[in-house]
């Protein structure tokens, strides 16, 4: 266990190698994510129109969910290079699930009156999406975004600890066969310090989008 | 006001609900006729099929059998030229729209100009509050609100649904009050769904009272109070008579 003050001296001979390799994996995390989450969010869109699409994809979306990543991974890699993209993907997948299953909860858990109201004016189906169904989804997108922002920088080092050559996974992954522990710790480190800019990140964005709604605590 | 010309025409109407193997009978046949601006309040006991009945002829509910006949037109076609508007138990009014937004979506979703929202918040006394969210507003405040956005397109026809229930008294009856102005002022029919017998008779021309489940119309009641109807007139021994004899038809 290397102390404090070693870590700070690896912090500061590796600064710049250490806040390049984490923006690295960073940006993988968060295309990542926006990737994931529109796609999820947008997946949950059909769902709301077709049971069959549900009842079709849904049983996909489990057996991935269900599947350690860890497991994946190498075929991710051999499959899109070990390269950003592979991350990308990796980062995609494990965001996807939870905003699909809150998406899909939001979009439908609206006040049947409210649905009343709407079919008493007459208003077509897209009325009723844009106007009821995704403004009332929004409280429950942003939760689903605040966890897959965490997910989806576990998914980025798992992919760069699978095969990379660069990452703060990389970075972490080569220090641990060099013995350089205080290294390692300055980047497991700067990762959390990452993920948690990013989840507060959503936190904030929750509390501008969702005004109407007080935080849950 | 003397009713003329019917607005709105129900014949033998009937509903039953299908689940599974059973059919549950909620309206057995119903008939009766409003007239043009004429106040009708729809009485019942609890679960009689009072908020069906009001749905069917809102076309928000398709009937099992009869017919609903909205100024010559089926409720469906009604519906779609927007000749009717419903005010709901709930004000439904939605949290991420300003409350000049919430009464102006009516305008949005039928894509036409008709009434000035600014105007009808002004006439349910929420001048002032146009920039408020409707979680910053009281539960009455939210119900003028709801009201104001039932007029926005100028409906002929005003459907409510035991709309001021889940207030206290006080606030209902203001609201009540605002009710028999707004009807005064415009015109409009009003069919009004309740289970206070006192407020159905205090407000309406008349008082059509439902049988238990399955519905039917046990009788028409013409309401014997003058205009204007003064709050006090409650307090009336008269008053009182007329409640009781009308619960024990209830009965």
């Amino acid at each position: 266990m290397p102390s404090p003050g070693a870590i700070g001296d690896a912090f500061l001979a590796n600064y710049r190698r250490l806040f390049r390799e984490t923006g690295i994996t960073m940006e993988e995390s968060v295309l990542g994510f926006l990737l994931g989450s529109f796609g999820a969010y947008l997946v949950a869109i059909f769902f709301v129109y077709s049971r069959t699409f549900q009842q079709a994809v849904y049983p996909y979306a489990v057996a991935l969910k269900s599947t350690p990543l860890i497991a994946i991974a190498p075929l991710l890699v051999l499959w899109f290079g070990n390269g950003l993209f592979s991350k990308i993907v990796m980062s995609a997948l494990v965001a996807f699930f939870p905003v699909l299953v809150n998406s899909a909860k939001g979009l439908t858990a609206v006040d049947p009156e409210a649905l009343d109201l709407m079919k008493s004016l007459s208003a077509s189906r897209w009325q009723v999406l844009t106007k009821i169904r995704v403004p009332n989804s929004l409280s429950y997108l942003m939760a689903g975004l605040k966890i897959a922002s965490s997910l989806a920088v576990v998914g980025a080092v798992i992919g760069e600890f699978t095969g990379a050559t660069e990452g703060i996974g990389h970075l972490i992954n080569t220090s641990s066969y060099y013995l350089e522990t205080p290294l390692m710790f300055a980047g497991v480190f700067m990762i959390s310090l990452g993920g948690i800019l990013f989840f507060g990140l959503m936190a904030f964005l929750e509390r501008k989008i969702v005004f109407w709604q007080e935080p849950a605590h | 006001m003397s009713p003329s010309a019917p607005i709105l025409e129900i014949r033998e109407l009937n509903k039953v609900y299908h689940s599974g193997r059973d059919s549950v009978p909620a309206i057995g046949s119903v008939s009766f006729s409003v007239g043009r601006g004429e106040f009708v309040a729809i009485i019942g006991p609890s679960g009689c099929g009072k908020s069906t009945l009001l749905k069917i002829i809102g076309d928000l509910l398709e009937p099992s059998a009869g017919f609903v006949s909205v100024d010559g037109l089926s409720a469906h076609q009604a519906r779609l030229k927007g000749r009717f508007s419903f005010v709901f138990q709930n004000p439904v009014l939605l949290p991420w729209r300003r409350i000049i937004d919430n009464v102006r979506l009516p305008l949005e979703v039928l894509g036409r100009h008709s009434r000035e929202p600014e105007q009808l918040l002004q006439m349910v006394g929420l001048a002032g509050f146009e920039k408020r969210y409707p979680q910053e507003l009281s539960g009455g405040m939210q119900h003028r609100a709801a009201l104001a956005r039932a007029l926005t397109f100028d409906p002929q026809l005003l459907l409510l649904d035991e709309p001021f229930g889940a207030l206290d008294e006080f606030t209902r009856d203001a609201l009540n009050q605002q009710l028999l102005q707004i009807w005064q002022e415009t015109g409009v029919t009003i069919l009004f769904v309740t289970h206070g017998i006192g407020e159905a008779l205090f407000l309406a021309d008349r008082v059509i009272v439902l049988s238990g489940r399955p519905a039917t119309v046990r009788e028409a009641f013409k309401v014997p109070f003058p205009r204007p109807r003064p709050d006090a007139l409650k307090e009336t021994e008269y008053f009182q008579e007329v409640v009781k004899s009308l619960r024990e038809k209830l009965e």
